[in-house]
């Protein structure tokens, strides 16, 4: 026999039946169904194939602590929706569910794979560590590393679709006064009282109900009063959110969720999200997580058919499904009995192993007899025996402090029940340190007491009734904490049970080979434990790395304790015995590792949110983007901003148009979009005193009406950016910075104001997103804009100087500011509108510029008129590069303090053979090189190189490709030698010549007019 | 001459339809308000009370509001608000519409600069504003403690925003450049909230 749905009770609706798949095959489960519940309803006990051993594995638990029913659910469609290593045991049922086992082949009922368990004794722990990262033994090894990718093949567990994310996700925030995690009878009665205090609170609860421990018991006990605290909790106004994982807590009283909003719907609504993060900020924590149940270490204590007490619990209470007719309850302590009575009530056969002596179970040993249930002290699982399912299993009696072996008894379920793990996970992500309690067999942390509380189970507390009254007592603490009224209600003390616990994590007999696992879910087994400890890894932090215990989906929740139980015996640190019961490893000697988030799985998608595709990160564009499209603009991305690239004609490629476009500036004029350079007004009287300490040239003597070039340098010396400041008025100034520094340079200034110099009356504000750019460039720009000027003689020479500042108003009264400077070499112009006025101001300038055989022009081609010119930009000013390295040092005034003034004068860098800014042109001058080449000494190409080549073009004013960048002393240094540029990844080396960084018109007569 | 036409950032992006099931009321009703007036008027600290003074006379208030707050005034002839100075930085107001006076700070009290094209204006109102809000906002919105007239600044899909309560209505003003991008953003997560977007409204429409 195996598991069957009861004919009634539960907490499932019946009327309702839920149609689903199970490796292709048709079950029916309820609505208050999990997946494993409907599953073992439906007969099904071989769910998984185990991660190394592929050994078969069923429903080991009914939470989130589930090592063995580790499923595949996939999504309707091309295979994008498949969530891998999905938990059946929390994996709520809705129609249409599709699930399937994994990591075997062809299915997890007849998995070839499985040969890996006859092999497993050549599989310890290390063994990847063993056999592959060994020292390379000539021929023998190569020929290991081609086997390593079989076996990795072989080990494993879900297999992600390599189809992206077809879900969407998002983030979300709340506050509230109080967040209480877990809506069991602690978490319920500290929100009520919390909330009745006048407190706002917040309640979390993983599952798909609130109730906790209260839903796996018998409906006729416990119903009323979970009925009843679920209404007061309502009532006191408590907000409850289930699906929902608090997943880490962080300092500040900050907590992590993950809500599943769409993960239980069969049909979701397209535009919700499968995930939400939640970021909660609270005032007070209290943490009611409840309590994970242990099992212990024997022989094949991962079969399908052997799984927690208190999950058979669940299964039998809350999903009515019995797990078998013919159950042992294996225990060491009281939690088990009222399991036991539940199951022979609902007609199987149960005998209850004890691990405890007869004396000290005496009392529950007559309980359970009036049942029918017979319990054996001093006895314990030693094996379960079937290959695909329990079908028996091996007792062993202790007789002297020695376990022995005690006959075989046929069963069809083996329940067992270890002891109890609190959750203090979440405590210790804020710095709780676990300690051992060996009264209580039990890890425990403390919450600080502060702003960390923590109540029930999750505090070691185990009767119902006392966690109800630690909730209140956690409510009601936290509550005055705030400053509200609330009683002062005694915290419980830990414990609960009539009889102690036996500390017990193995049962083994001299002789017998047991596969015990310790950690189910990593295949971690007893031996592996103690191999690691014979091999020297006998730190806790050592024994998790070479045996992957306690890693992976359930974190260790299952096998941690055993484990570090079974080290501490293999250390022989063991503390006194509590009456008889043989050694008991000391495991507060041992220590644990550090609980880190997420408690459980979080899925990258909930991360991320809505920062995906095209939200990767926000995206700028300029108030002229749609109007530039519509004028066949290519856009590119530079930086956060999407520009215009190049405007092809009639098919053009990127080459033919940028190329055609730059000749056009030369010869004509042309339009280019540049508004994303950065602009900042900075007013006040101390202004011009601000602009002289910030830039290395002077700006106090700027008449009204001008503007100037200027470098900012960083404290220590080296180029921070570069740009024109037009002084406005007398305590006026826009100042425009590059694209790539226009934030970098705000905060700076902004920092500079409010730190270093608070007394200056300056402020500075981003009008970046105020003003929309156009440069106007060329030979003809002077007549494109009297062409559309309101009042074309504020454009004459005599208005509108070179490096001149003006307003003026454009077709028909758009209102701008304009500058007679110039990027490209070229007569030109930078005109700027407040930018809802863009669109206007362009059609006005385009419709001037196309008449005079003008063009737009792009990114590309702006590089390539720059370029020409030697004029720098982010490519080169990149953090390295002093004045006198960009041929700039002419730029630094003498008898003035300027930010970075005294470190540029570091030895360093007033060296001669710093790398400089050079123009490059190659000696065939039908060769083009590449921008990131390598410039070396011919012969030399290797290391570091002479210099680099920071950017290039086909020059159409010289008819060849030119580049600048860097080399070592500079142009003079390299008068009469070639270089090449080296570039072996992508291009031969091609022969250069080192020159002057102004290759066109070097003294600036075109751009002067 | 005619006034220019303001071509905004969220210029036929905007347009009115319903997102979501679309069935009964909607959760949040979201739409761009146009034509946005907006001074940034800053003192220098020892000009703050005077400053404040010009700033809340221009805006037609008694009195400049504090750190985080707002006041509005109301037109003369309508009940919906004329203009509206916020506290956006411990130096700084925002004076925002149509200012009842003239605003004549001298420099040596303190500078003033025009953002008005610099933001997209996007008022968000509804039962479930705030819920929604907070999907992308880290922002305390609860009712007793982003009351009316709060003013915040925060960060929106990376972009740095600011948010006022006016009524029963979020303001919020997003930088120019950002501004569709964080739009389709919120247009994302508006539909499970069963969103209205109305159509583009002049400064000081809506309710």
């Amino acid at each position: 026999m195996s598991a069957r749905r009861l004919p009634d009770g539960g907490r499932i609706d019946r009327a309702e039946a839920l149609r689903f798949t199970w490796d292709g095959a048709e079950l029916t489960g309820h609505p208050g169904d999990t997946l494993a519940s409907a599953l073992l309803a439906g007969g099904v006990q071989l769910i998984g194939r185990s991660f190394k051993y592929h050994r078969p594995r069923g429903v080991m638990s009914a939470g989130v602590e589930e090592s063995g029913a580790l499923v595949t659910v996939a999504g309707a469609g091309d295979g994008a929706r498949r969530d891998p290593n999905v938990k059946a045991t929390v994996q709520e049922l809705y129609a249409g569910l599709a699930a399937a086992g994994q990591n075997a082949w062809p299915n997890v009922r007849f998995d070839l794979g499985a040969a890996a368990n006859r092999l497993s004794r050549f599989l310890p722990a290390g063994f990847y560590y063993k056999t592959f990262m060994g020292p390379r033994i000539k021929g023998g090894t190569t020929v290991w590393m081609l086997c390593e990718k079989f076996i990795r093949r072989a080990a494993g567990m879900g297999a992600a679709s390599r189809l992206p994310d077809p879900d969407q996700y998002e983030h979300a925030h709340a506050f509230c006064d109080v967040l209480v995690v877990g809506g069991g009878p602690a978490g319920l009665a500290a929100a009520a009282t919390a909330a009745r205090a006048g407190l706002d609170v917040l309640l979390v609860e993983q599952d798909f109900q609130l109730g906790g421990d209260l839903l796996n018991q018998p409906l006729a006990d416990a119903g009323e009063l979970l009925a009843e605290m679920l209404d007061d909790a309502r009532s006191a106004g408590v907000r409850a959110m289930t699906r929902t994982t608090a997943f880490g807590l962080y300092d500040g009283c900050v907590a992590g969720l993950i809500e599943r909003v769409t993960d239980h719907l069969a049909d979701p609504a397209p535009f919700l999200p499968r995930q939400r993060f939640w970021t909660v900020r609270a005032r007070r924590i209290i943490v009611a997580a409840g309590a994970l149940e242990r099992h212990f270490a024997f022989g094949n204590n991962d079969r399908p058919g052997v799984m927690g007490a208190a999950a058979a619990r669940a299964y039998l209470n809350r999903y009515a499904v019995l797990p078998g007719e013919r159950i042992v309850v294996a225990t060491n302590n009281d939690s088990a009995y009222p399991v036991a009575g539940e199951l022979a009530a609902a007609g199987a056969a149960v005998e209850v192993l004890d691990a405890r002596p007869a004396d000290r179970v005496r009392q529950l040993a007559q309980q359970a007899g009036a049942r029918g249930i017979t319990v054996r002290p001093h006895c314990a699982p030693l094996r379960a025996v079937g290959a695909r399912r329990v079908k028996a299993l091996e007792v062993a009696m202790e007789e002297g402090g020695r376990w022995r072996h005690g006959g075989r008894q046929a069963c069809d379920a083996v329940l067992v029940s270890g002891g109890w793990s609190p959750a203090i996970h979440l405590i210790s992500h804020l710095g709780g340190k676990p300690r051992w309690n060996r009264r209580l067999a039990c890890f425990t942390a403390d919450a600080n007491g502060e702003s960390l509380l923590t109540a029930g189970a999750a505090a070691a507390i185990w009767d119902t009734g006392a966690c109800r009254v630690s909730g209140q007592a956690a409510g009601a603490a936290a509550a005055r904490a705030l400053g509200k009224d609330a009683p002062g209600i005694a915290m419980p003390a830990p414990g609960g049970w009539r009889s102690p616990i036996r500390p017990l994590y193995e049962v083994r007999v001299p002789g017998a080979h047991l596969k015990s696992m310790v950690d189910p879910l990593n295949d971690v087994t007893a031996d592996d434990v103690r191999l690691a400890h014979r091999e020297g890894f006998t730190s806790v932090e050592h024994l998790k790395r070479y045996t992957t215990l306690g890693m992976s989906a359930d974190g260790g929740k299952m096998g941690n304790v055993i484990g570090l139980a079974l080290m501490a015996e293999a250390l022989g640190r063991a503390s006194d015995g509590d009456g008889g019961d043989g050694a008991d490893p000391d495991i507060a000697a041992v220590g644990a590792t550090t609980f880190r988030p997420p408690y459980t799985p979080v899925a990258l998608g909930a991360l991320r949110g809505r920062s995906v595709g095209g939200h990767f990160r926000p995206l700028r564009r300029t108030p002229m983007h749609q109007w530039n499209l519509e004028r066949g603009a290519v856009m590119t991305i530079a930086g956060l901003w999407e520009r215009p690239w190049y405007y092809p004609r009639h098919g053009e490629t990127l080459d033919q148009a940028y190329i055609r476009e730059a000749a056009t500036v030369r010869e004509s004029v042309g339009l280019c979009d540049v508004t994303s350079l950065g602009k900042i007004a900075v007013q006040g009287p101390d202004a011009a005193a601000f602009l002289d300490r910030i830039y290395t040239n002077r700006f106090a003597h700027l008449p009204v009406g001008k503007a100037r070039y200027g470098i900012m340098l960083r404290d220590d010396g080296l180029v921070l950016d570069d740009g024109t400041t037009w002084r406005l008025s007398e305590t006026d100034y826009f100042m425009t910075t590059t694209t790539a520094h226009a934030a970098t340079v705000m905060a700076w200034l902004e920092e500079l104001l409010q730190v270093r110099w608070p007394a200056l009356r300056v402020h500075v504000a981003s009008v970046s997103d105020q003003w929309a750019g156009c440069a106007v460039a060329g030979p003809k720009s002077h007549r494109v804009l009297s062409a559309c000027a309101d009042s074309p003689e504020a454009l004459t020479d005599h208005a509108l100087p070179f490096m001149g500042v003006g307003r003026m108003s454009l077709g028909g009264g758009i209102p701008c500011r304009i500058a007679r400077i110039s990027f490209s070499g070229e007569l030109a112009y930078e005109v700027y509108a407040p930018s809802d006025y863009a669109t206007a101001m362009m059609d006005a300038l385009w419709a001037a510029a196309e008449a005079a055989g003008g063009c737009l022009y792009g990114l590309e081609a702006l590089g390539a008129l720059r370029i020409e010119k030697g004029h720098v930009t982010g490519a080169e000013l990149d953090g390295r590069v002093t004045l006198d390295d960009a041929g700039l040092g002419r730029m630094a005034a003498k008898g003035k303090a300027f930010i970075g003034s005294t470190l540029r004068a570091r030895p360093e860098l007033q060296r001669e053979d710093r790398p400089k800014l050079v123009g490059i042109r190659p000696k065939d001058r039908a060769a083009r090189f590449n921008a990131g080449a390598i410039l070396c000494r011919p012969g030399q190409l290797s290391g570091l190189g002479e210099g680099w080549v920071t950017a290039v073009t086909h020059s159409p004013a010289l008819g060849h490709w030119i580049g600048i960048g860097f080399i070592r002393g500079g142009e003079a240094a390299w008068r009469g030698q070639s270089a090449v540029a080296a570039d072996p990844v992508r291009a031969a080396p091609v022969e250069v010549d080192i020159i002057s960084p102004h290759m066109f018109d070097p003294d600036g007569a075109r751009m002067r007019g | 001459m005619a006034e220019l036409t303001r071509i905004s950032a969220l210029h036929g992006h905007a347009d009115a339809r319903r997102l979501g099931a679309g069935a009964g009321a909607p959760g949040v009703i979201l739409g761009e308000i146009g034509g946005l007036r907006l001074r940034q008027i800053a003192a220098w600290p020892d000009c703050i009370d005077a400053v404040g003074a010009m700033a809340a006379a221009a805006a037609g208030v008694d009195a400049a509001p504090g750190p985080g707050r707002a006041v509005e005034s109301m037109a003369a002839d309508s009940a919906a608000p004329a203009c509206a100075l916020l506290r956006v930085e411990p130096l700084k107001w925002w004076l925002l519409g149509r200012p009842a006076g003239p605003l004549n700070i001298d420099a040596e009290q303190g500078a003033v600069v025009d953002l008005s094209h610099s933001r997209a204006h996007i008022r968000i109102r509804g039962p479930r504003a705030a819920e929604y809000l907070n999907r992308h906002l880290p922002l305390d919105l609860r009712e007793a403690s982003f009351t009316e007239g709060a003013v915040a600044s925060s960060v929106l899909h990376h972009v740095g925003v600011t948010l006022w309560r006016s009524g029963r209505n979020y303001e919020l003003f997003i930088p120019r450049g950002y501004a569709l991008s964080v739009w389709e953003v919120l247009l994302q997560t508006a539909a499970q909230f069963d969103a209205e977007v109305i159509p583009p409204a002049a400064e000081g429409g809506g309710e």
